[in-house]
């Protein structure tokens, strides 16, 4: 495909209407995943998404999920590089995270409780390997897929993806026993 | 195979990466090994737990509409753009034609129904002034319909109809792929004195409509030929184009 001029304008509000929306579902979750609240979430989606519609020139075809996706995670790994320049050491996630939140009575059911410590644990993994997982678990991407829109080899995303796994195995089992489950 | 080697394919297992071979292998080593089954099968709990308890976020109402509407503000500011960048670069070039040839276009398969004849004019119109403005004029530059016609073999769905007309005072300069509503078109490029002429191609429906008519200070020029339609578009007079379109008929 040759590289294209500028689409006309309804031309590109139609594009964005069916490369873009459909898959803010997706662009959404990640970012929350990624960024961990849900103001920042949203300011990086509606900042990515400007993004897909200003340099859709760069969507070369291919799978449009992968191309947006690709878009909202760069968006919030420079958000989050911007964020944390000021830290004078290196913030692990897991510190970040740390401070115990204050049990609900909801959350004493068991069912909540298995919600939240699955949450606590993924939102803990350090920002590479939550990323994979993500896209991955939730998106249910291939390797190629998640290699492209990571922008990483594919050898990486797999042993990513098992580091992943295996921390956060590591770190609900240690819920569960803190728990007395 | 031994617990090593399953232990490091068992995630790609789980995520059916694996081809048939190595899917056999390690399968056959699970049936074998316990350590390694049980390992594979905390895997399989764990996809299922995320899968059944790990919050799934959806973008809330309110961000879609904000999303809608702050693209919506760049559009019509691009298009505001647009038109102020082309009043001075529109004197340089004085007047130019646009004209369209139409294949064969099925709006029906256009989202939503969404084009109609103000949307298809607005699109022409851009996609001219974007040729003048930018710097993406011609993909392929050659006065000769040999080269200009075989250039978009596999590049379009159809293959459009080239002719050189400088015989008629229209010498064909190029072409390039284009973008109209959604859908990619063959722009071809001819000269008439200094002007441009943007001749837009692309497979055709039955969009019956009165011609000429007149937006913006331009006038479009519309007509069928062999189960072709045909746009033109100027800011010449309407008589110089009906005299484009006889040319191109005969
Ligand atoms: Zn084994």
């Amino acid at each position: 495909m040759v590289s294209g001029p500028a689409l006309p304008r309804p031309a590109r509000l139609e594009w964005f209407e069916e490369i873009v929306v459909p898959h803010l579902n997706a662009a959404y979750n990640l970012a929350r995943w990624l960024m961990r609240n849900d103001d920042d979430a949203q300011d990086a989606v509606q900042e990515a998404s400007l993004r897909a519609y200003r340099f859709f020139d760069g969507y070369r075809g291919g799978d449009p999920k992968s191309w947006l996706l690709s878009i909202v995670r760069n968006t919030c790994m420079t958000w989050r590089r911007r964020t944390q320049r000021g830290l004078s050491t290196v913030v692990f996630d897991e510190t970040v995270h740390g401070a115990a939140r204050e049990s609900t009575a909801e959350e004493q059911l068991v069912d909540a409780g298995r919600r939240s410590a699955l949450r606590d644990c993924i939102e803990g993994l350090p920002v590479d390997y939550r990323e994979v997982l993500i896209l991955r678990e939730f998106e249910e991407m291939s390797y190629k897929q998640i290699a492209e829109t990571a922008e990483l080899p594919i050898g990486t995303v797999m042993s990513r993806l098992a580091r992943a796994r295996q921390r956060l195995e590591e770190c609900v089992s240690g819920r569960r026993r803190a728990a007395g489950v | 195979m031994n617990c090593e080697s399953a232990r490091q394919l068992i995630d790609q297992l789980l995520d059916e990466e694996l081809d048939a071979g190595l899917r056999i292998e390690v399968r056959g080593h699970l049936a074998d090994c316990r350590a390694c089954l049980e390992a594979y099968a905390r895997l399989q709990d764990q996809k299922a737990e995320i899968q059944g308890y790990a919050p799934h976020y959806e973008a809330p109402a309110a961000l879609v509409a904000s999303i809608r509407a702050a693209v919506e503000r760049e559009a019509a500011g691009e298009k505001a753009a647009l038109a102020a960048g082309t009043k001075w670069r529109w004197a340089a070039v004085a007047a130019s034609v646009l004209l369209a040839v139409s294949l064969g276009w099925n709006f029906a398969t256009l989202r939503s129904g969404g084009i109609n004849r103000d949307m298809l004019e607005e699109s022409l119109l851009t996609s001219h002034l974007r040729s003048l403005i930018g710097t993406h004029l011609l993909d392929v530059v050659s006065t000769d319909q040999h080269t200009v016609k075989p250039w978009f073999n596999g590049k379009l769905d159809f293959s459009p109809d080239v002719r050189d007309l400088s015989g008629g005072g229209f010498p064909l300069a190029g072409g390039r792929i284009d973008y109209l509503a959604g859908r990619t078109v063959a722009a071809l490029v001819f000269h008439r004195r200094q002007h441009v002429i943007n001749l837009f191609v692309w497979p055709v429906d039955a969009l019956a409509g009165a011609s000429p008519w007149s937006r913006q200070g331009f006038n479009l020029v519309h007509w069928e030929s062999g189960g072709l339609n045909y746009w033109a578009v100027s800011d010449i007079p309407v008589s110089e184009l009906q005299q484009f379109q006889a040319l191109y008929e005969k």
